[in-house]
């Protein structure tokens, strides 16, 4: 008996899914994102042992290798202006809202930050020091 | 063969799902570039503001003089590694009150990677950071 030879076809991917789980991505993504607001900041960031990991706060206060200061992204002209910006947005928040993201470039000189974090502590804000963690022998 | 043409209810068209599955890669495109899973990590200060200390509490309490590029504990000149282990062996978190605070003062040519890792240490290590600045 004679087997008739069947066509072959080529395999079809199923695409009907592919928006649900684009969707559940897009969800994902919404759900945990962090607009990154310091990409234009060039800094090394300090390094130290023992670092936690930190929830980012809302405030941001960034000095970079070129000592300019930055809050929340935008150029600030000196600490005064800091200390003025914090006590406006740690105002009336609770005490664990008050946390101040201090970034630093590793070289910038004790004259350029010194007064930024004493600006920030006398604006009401607690300083929270970011740095990368590195395990040292 | 003679067919029966389909009616077409009014209202009734189907929307175009086809540009659908564009938009959402689009949409899945901005956010994987905006968004930034990393966590950072640091550590939370706790430093008192403009609060001044006497003379006679300076002298009781532990003190890390940072100078240019050198590091002194209690007037002892050390290495980070060297003051690492020092403060670490204070045990300040089995302190309370005025034991735990460890005076940081910086004089000179001082990058902020010394003055983050002593801050980091003492922080790390139960105490707590009281800076100090020269009087204005």
């Amino acid at each position: 008996m004679m087997k008739r030879m069947k066509k072959h076809e080529l395999p079809v991917v199923p695409t009907a899914n592919l928006v649900d789980i684009a969707i559940l991505l897009i969800i994902f993504y919404m759900a945990c994102s962090n607009f990154v607001s310091q990409s234009n900041v060039e800094l090394k960031p300090p390094k130290a042992r023992d670092l936690q990991k930190l929830q980012e706060p809302l405030v941001i206060v960034t000095i970079d290798k070129q000592g300019v200061i930055r809050m929340q992204g935008k150029e600030v002209p000196n600490a005064q202006a800091v200390e003025t910006s914090v006590t406006v947005l740690v105002k009336d928040k609770k005490d664990d809202q008050k946390n101040v993201m201090f970034k630093c470039d590793a070289g910038v000189n004790r004259e350029i930050f010194e007064p930024v974090m004493d600006a920030i502590v006398n604006g009401g804000g607690v300083v929270v020091a970011a740095g990368d963690n590195v395990k040292f022998p | 063969m003679y067919r029966r043409p389909k009616k077409k209810l009014l209202g009734q068209e189907a929307i175009p799902t086809t540009p659908l599955a564009d938009m959402m890669f689009l949409l899945l495109i901005f956010f994987i570039m905006t968004t930034t899973l990393a966590k950072v990590t640091g550590f939370v200060t706790d430093m008192p503001s403009g609060q001044k200390g006497d003379q006679s509490q300076k002298q009781k309490t532990t003190s890390v003089a940072l100078h240019d590029e050198k590091i002194a504990f209690n007037d002892q000149n050390v290495s980070m590694d060297e003051l690492y282990k020092l403060v670490k062996g204070l045990r300040l978190d089995q302190k309370v009150g005025d034991a735990k605070v460890v005076i940081v003062s910086a004089a000179g040519m001082v990058n902020y990677q010394n003055y983050f890792e002593t801050m980091a240490i003492i922080q790390n290590s139960g105490g707590v950071v009281a800076i100090e600045t020269e009087g204005k």
